[in-house]
Formats: C-alpha cells, sequence, structure tokens
C-alpha cells in the first residue's frame, strides 16, 4: 500500500508540473462540450429553397404561398428558369427547388392532373428524404382544402396520435450532450494512461521502477488511480456544464452515474495502459491510441444508432466501452433507468476493463522475469 | 543554401522508414477506417421494435397489424392486449415504440368515422423518433387509401432527385469519410515532428546547423505529403469501387485538391508541434483539434444548415467543412473548378497562414 502511495504521489506531482494538462485535461474539453453541444443537431431545417413558377396563376401562388409558410425551409426567392435553377443548385445555394407547371391552373379545372415537380438535392438522402415528406404532406393539405372548397364528402380516416416520451420537443440537445460527455472522457483517460507509460519507457525511468521492489500490478494500481481523479473531476465538470449551459436534467440517480463511471475508466484505463505494454515508443502509442478512439467514437452510437449497422458490425460494436457508456448515459439522464436494466452495460464494461489490466499486469510480469 | 531542404527531408524520411510499425498504420489504417465505417455508416433505419397493443381484436385490427409489420422498417416484438407500464417497457428496452389500436377500431372504420391510434415513442433518440412517427404515418395513410379504393390528388407531387437518385447513404458517407480520414492522418503524422527533435535532444544540432527555420518547417512537411496523397488515393479510389460511387468530375482535380488538403493538415501538426513542450501535449492538443471538430462540425454527418448562426461560422474554421463539400461537389456532383475555387482558395489561405505561424513560432522558439 505504501509503495502504491508512493507512485501515486509522483504521478500528481508530475501531473501537477505540466501546465499544458491543465488547459487540455479541463478547458479544452469544457469549450469542446460548450461549442458542440450547442452547434450538432440532425434535425433538418434551414433548406435553402426556392420556386419556378411557370404559370403565375392565383392557384399556383397559393401553392407557393403554402410552401413559404413551412419553417424547414430557408425561402430564398423564384428563379426564372430550369438552366437558372440546375446552376443554383451545382452551386451548392440551392438545395430545393418547387417547379409549377406552365398551365397549371387551366388543368386543375378541366380535370387533367398536371404534376408539380420537387428538384431536390439528393447528397443527403436523409433531409432529402426528410424534406420531400414534408413537402408532401404539405401540398397534400393545399389539395385537401381545394377538395373541401369544392365538395365536403366523409370517409373513413385514421388519426395517427404521436406521444414523444422522454423528448416531447425532440431537442436533439438532450440526446447528444451526455453522448458528448462519454466521447470528451474516452479521449483523455485512454491517451493520458497510454502516453505516460511509454513515456516512462522512452526515457527509460520505466527500467529504474521495475528494479524497485515495486509489483507489476501495485505499479498499474498507482498509475491508475491519479488519472482516475483526474477523470472524476473532468466528468463533474461535464455533468455541471450539462445542467447549468444547456439545462439538461439528470432524471436518474447520480450515484449511479458515477458508479458507472468508474466501471468505464476501469475499461478506458485497462486500454491505455494495454496499449503502452505493446508499443515502444510515444509516436508509437499514440498512433495506436488515435485509431483505437476513432472506431470507439465511430462505433459507439453516437453518430449512428447501432441497430442501423449490418449484423457484423454490430457484433464488432460489443467490445466496445464507450457504446455501453454512452448507452447508460442516456439511459440514466434521459429515461432515469434504473439499475436493475442496466447491469448488462455494467458487467461488460467491467470485464473488458478487468481483461486489459489482468493482460497488461502479466505483459509487465513477464517482462521482469 | 539549396541542398538544405533536400537534407531535412532525406532525414525526415530516414525516420519514416525506420519506425516500421508507425509506417505499417499509416498505410493500412486509413483503408481499415474506410472499410469498417464505410460498411457500418448508414442512416437508413430499420428493424424498429414496436410493441402493438391491439384492444379491437377483429379482422380490420389484425389487418393494420399485418400491414405494419410487412415493413422492413418495423420488427413486432410483441402482440398484446390489455394495460401496461410503458416506462418499464422503454426502460428495459424491449420497444421503441407502442401502438395502441382503441377498442372501436373497427367501427370506426366501418361507419366511416375517423378512428384515433395512439403511438408512444420513445423520444430519447429523438432523430429516430421522427422517424418512426414519419413512418407510420405512411403506414396508416396507406391503410387509409386501401379502405376508401384509391384516391386520386388533384395534382401530382413528382420528384427529380439531384446527384444521388436513390438518396443512398453511401455516396453522401464516403466522400465525407474520406475528408475526414485524410485530417486524421495528416495531422497526426506531423504533431509530433518537431517536438520529437526538442526532445531526443537533436535539436541542438538542427539550431548549430546553417539551415533556416522556414527550410526546416517545408522539408519536415515535404515527405508526409506524399505519404498523405498515397493514402488519399487509395481510399478514394476503394471508397469509390466497393461502395459504388462513381466520380462524376475530374478524378486529377480531386488528387490536386487532396494535396492542399493534406497540407493543411499537416501545418496544422506542425503549428501544434512546435509550439508544445512535450510530445504528449502536441498529440493531446492534435487530437483536440482535430478528431471532433471534424467529426462533428463540419457537415460529415450533422448538416451545417441546421446549426445556430453562430456556429455556423464556427464550422467555417474547420478545414474539413471546404474539403467535404469540394469532394462531395466533385465526386457527386461533377463540378469543376467554376463551382468549388472559392472553397480551394480558403484552403491555401489556411495552408499559407499555418505554415507562416509555424515558422514564426519556430524562430521564436530559436531565440
Amino acid at each position: 500500500m505504501r509503495r502504491i502511495i508512493a507512485v501515486v504521489r509522483k504521478e500528481f506531482r508530475q501531473i501537477r508540473r505540466t501546465k499544458a494538462y491543465i488547459g487540455i485535461i479541463f478547458i479544452a474539453p469544457f469549450m469542446q462540450l460548450l461549442i458542440m453541444g450547442s452547434a450538432i443537431t440532425n434535425e433538418v431545417k434551414h433548406i435553402p429553397s426556392a420556386v419556378l413558377d411557370l404559370d403565375c396563376s392565383p392557384h399556383s401562388r397559393e401553392v407557393i404561398e403554402a410552401f413559404k409558410a413551412v419553417n424547414l425551409f430557408d425561402y430564398l426567392g423564384e428563379v426564372q428558369s430550369r438552366q437558372e435553377a440546375t446552376a443554383e443548385m451545382d452551386d451548392g445555394r440551392l438545395k430545393l427547388v418547387l417547379v409549377i407547371p406552365r398551365h397549371f391552373e387551366r388543368d386543375l379545372s378541366r380535370g387533367i392532373r398536371p404534376g408539380i415537380q420537387v428538384l431536390i438535392d439528393g447528397v443527403d438522402g436523409n433531409s432529402a428524404g426528410i424534406s420531400l415528406g414534408y413537402i408532401n404532406s404539405v401540398l397534400a393539405k393545399v389539395q385537401h382544402d381545394w377538395v373541401l372548397h369544392t365538395a365536403g364528402q366523409s370517409t373513413a380516416s385514421i388519426n395517427l396520435i404521436p406521444r414523444m416520451l422522454y423528448n416531447p420537443d425532440l431537442d436533439s440537445t438532450l440526446n447528444f450532450v451526455p453522448g458528448l460527455i462519454g466521447i470528451l472522457l474516452v479521449m483523455m483517460t485512454t491517451m493520458l494512461t497510454a502516453l505516460n507509460i511509454v513515456r516512462e519507457k522512452e526515457i527509460g525511468t520505466l527500467e529504474q521502477l521495475m528494479v524497485t521492489p515495486l509489483e507489476g500490478w501495485q505499479l498499474i494500481i498507482g498509475k491508475i488511480i491519479p488519472f482516475t481523479v483526474l477523470g472524476f473531476l473532468q466528468f463533474t465538470i461535464g455533468v455541471l456544464a450539462a445542467r447549468i449551459i444547456f439545462a439538461i436534467p439528470l432524471r436518474g440517480s447520480l450515484p449511479l452515474l458515477y458508479a458507472m463511471v468508474g466501471l468505464f475508466f476501469l475499461s478506458t484505463m485497462g486500454l491505455g495502459i494495454f496499449v503502452s505494454t505493446i508499443t515502444q515508443t510515444q509516436q508509437q502509442a499514440m498512433f495506436v491510441a488515435y485509431f483505437i478512439i476513432i472506431f470507439m467514437l465511430l462505433l459507439s452510437g453516437f453518430f449512428v444508432p447501432i441497430q442501423n449497422m449490418p449484423i457484423f458490425v454490430q457484433y464488432l460494436t460489443l467490445v466496445n466501452p464507450l457504446r455501453y457508456f454512452i448507452n447508460v448515459l442516456r439511459e440514466i439522464y434521459l429515461k432515469a433507468t434504473p439499475f436493475r436494466y442496466l447491469w448488462r452495460e455494467a458487467a461488460a464494461m467491467g470485464s473488458i476493463g478487468l481483461t486489459l489490466l489482468i493482460g497488461a499486469a502479466l505483459r509487465f510480469h513477464k517482462r521482469l522475469g | 543554401m539549396k541542398s538544405s531542404i533536400p537534407a531535412i527531408v532525406g532525414k525526415e524520411i530516414v525516420h519514416i522508414l525506420r519506425d516500421k510499425q508507425s509506417l505499417f498504420m499509416v498505410l493500412t489504417m486509413p483503408v481499415l477506417m474506410l472499410l469498417l465505417y464505410g460498411y457500418a455508416i448508414t442512416l437508413d433505419m430499420q428493424r424498429i421494435t414496436i410493441m402493438v397493443i391491439d384492444n379491437s381484436g377483429t379482422p380490420q385490427s389484425r389487418e393494420l397489424i399485418r400491414h405494419v409489420s410487412s415493413t422492413d422498417f418495423f420488427r413486432i416484438s410483441k402482440v398484446d392486449s390489455g394495460i401496461h407500464d410503458i416506462n418499464t417497457l422503454f426502460q428495459s428496452r424491449m420497444a421503441l415504440c407502442v401502438l395502441f389500436i382503441p377498442g372501436d377500431y373497427a367501427e370506426s372504420i366501418i361507419s366511416g368515422r375517423q378512428a384515433d391510434l395512439q403511438l408512444v415513442i420513445d423520444a430519447s433518440d429523438p432523430n429516430a423518433a421522427s422517424f418512426i412517427q414519419n413512418y407510420m404515418g405512411k403506414v396508416t395513410s396507406e391503410e387509409m387509401i386501401r379502405r376508401n379504393g384509391t384516391e386520386a390528388g388533384l395534382f401530382s407531387v413528382e420528384p427529380r432527385i439531384f446527384y444521388n437518385p436513390d438518396m443512398r447513404s453511401a455516396p453522401f458517407f464516403i466522400p465525407g469519410l474520406i475528408a475526414l480520414i485524410l485530417i486524421l492522418i495528416s495531422a497526426l503524422l506531423t504533431s509530433i515532428a518537431i517536438v520529437r527533435e526538442k526532445e531526443s535532444g537533436t535539436m541542438e544540432q538542427l539550431l548549430v546547423s546553417p539551415v533556416k527555420p522556414s527550410q526546416i518547417i517545408i522539408g519536415k512537411v515535404l515527405p508526409y505529403t506524399l505519404l498523405g496523397f498515397v493514402d488519399g488515393v487509395v481510399i478514394l479510389v476503394l471508397g469509390s469501387l466497393l461502395f459504388d460511387v462513381p466520380i462524376q468530375g475530374s478524378f486529377l482535380l480531386v488528387a490536386c485538391m487532396m494535396v492542399i488538403y493534406v497540407v493543411t493538415g499537416l501545418s496544422l501538426g506542425i503549428l501544434v508541434s512546435t509550439i508544445s513542450q512535450s510530445q504528449s501535449v502536441a498529440m493531446l492538443a492534435a487530437i483536440t483539434l482535430t478528431i471532433l471538430p471534424s467529426m462533428l462540425m463540419s457537415g460529415f454527418i450533422f448538416p451545417i444548415s441546421s446549426m445556430p448562426r453562430a456556429f455556423q461560422y464556427f464550422s467555417r474554421i474547420v478545414p474539413a467543412t471546404y474539403f467535404i463539400e469540394i469532394i462531395r461537389g466533385i465526386v457527386l456532383k461533377g463540378n469543376g473548378i467554376a463551382q468549388i475555387y472559392r472553397q480551394a482558395a480558403v484552403l491555401l489561405g489556411i495552408d499559407i497562414f499555418l505554415i507562416t505561424v509555424s515558422i514564426r513560432a519556430f524562430r521564436i522558439r530559436l531565440e
């Protein structure tokens, strides 16, 4: 125990000595949470759009008015020709153009169904699909009003009443900010532990530690404790920021959340230490850790829901501690989910962490023997 | 001193080749990232677990349930009746949404009245929630049309989808992914190129040699430019072939733009390296400056136009934003230089700015 405390002391002294760490560990994550938490959303808004009215009749103007009223689109005005519409779309200045054909009104009155064209930039298929859905419903409503105007008739109809639980306003901040906290934690904890040990290797102080009567596992624990303390501090800053800046209510239990963070750190520190045992230089450790982190982020369910991924990739995500942690954060934050429904995630993070730490301790041990 | 840049380049190449493990990673990781993520990333939702509570229990309600289960979008986890605790159901994640069919559903349908269906959605993922709502809306309106006989509207709506007619995910993601991988790799490559010399004590040797700071910086960036460019071409060709994203515009133009963009990443790394005290600080700073901004603020997944105005300006200082516009423009829309010269100019400007600042900072370091 005394030996472990000695290692912890030494680490804290070193961390304090590196001034830039304060900025990197506390200020940078806070700024990132502030900026990205405010900015990112996967809602579709402000689609730059225009109208090409080849009919210029009362009816076509009515369609345009209805279209302008949709707050999903930023209506930028009318274009004069198809060529202009296409050129503006190529340039990326417009993403959507509604084309009302010539003789639109005349055809309507004669009962010939004219077609309104929607030219849409399909690069982002997701946004395009949502925009089309909106346009369809707006134009359906226009037709419905016109039909009612001419002849009222009753038919069977099915009315869908949606109820959005946990997030009635569909505010994406509620979903992203807890996830971001997890992402910021993974970056620091994994990186710091990996670099710390490899640095000792590179400058030769690890050899000195090895000849002291310090066991491999004692060294590992001594290294983990200070970074865990830093991690908990970071996490607390994140929780406070979520509360104060984004007004995100924590609906579940705070102690449960902290316990889960502890398990998560077990896995990220384990990963960091493991990386340090398989690399020789800081540069190598950095490369390995960097790529592992990127994979962890991309396959965490933060960017793309895991159930959307192909099955074999879904299996891959099972070894990703961040996947479980982001899930846990969202569940506890938004749904107040109790431990009863989160024990699988807890077990997964704990066992990933223990496996990596034991593996790392064995590798240290081998090098001594 | 014309020969000094080649000398530095030579020295750096030796260093790159000596560290086999890092070199192997730099060449294989981009491909691995492309493969894994190219397949993993799709926004097409499917297999959404839904529970149906059918309190009608009639042929009409069973027909609706059949209609729901016939889509790829929904996977019915359970059909039941009676009253349930929705909160527990959502917390245990047995279902993402619950459809309630009321007891009077069949009567309303038959007598031409309005039938109310309730759909309760776990909206902790709001994007998924609005998709679920839209999709169920589609199912119910189809059901309605089927029951009433098709009613053609007064006019039709004909979508004409440009650049990505099938609205697939791959054409949207693969170019973005290439932009992401390139910046991540190139910033990483140089982030320790200078600070390494400081830590290992070789800096002094450089200082006493008659090499100018500008020559050192440029000599360090050049060999990595080639490495980054090779990475870029490989993943562009692979991504295009594997994920069926044909390059509409000029391949040569994409390649030229790639060089400009790789240099952006490299000079960002060099700057970080120049002002950092130690390798670990340099790496952490490189990570902080590249990973999250490039992933979240560049339009790679989350649309920039949806961000609050102030933050849209912030996305304009992220280099990946410009390159994503360029590469999507050339690859998907067949853009030529006329449509993308602005973005290219900004990237070039960023390159020159970062390299100049690095040289300045390096000079200050020397004194």
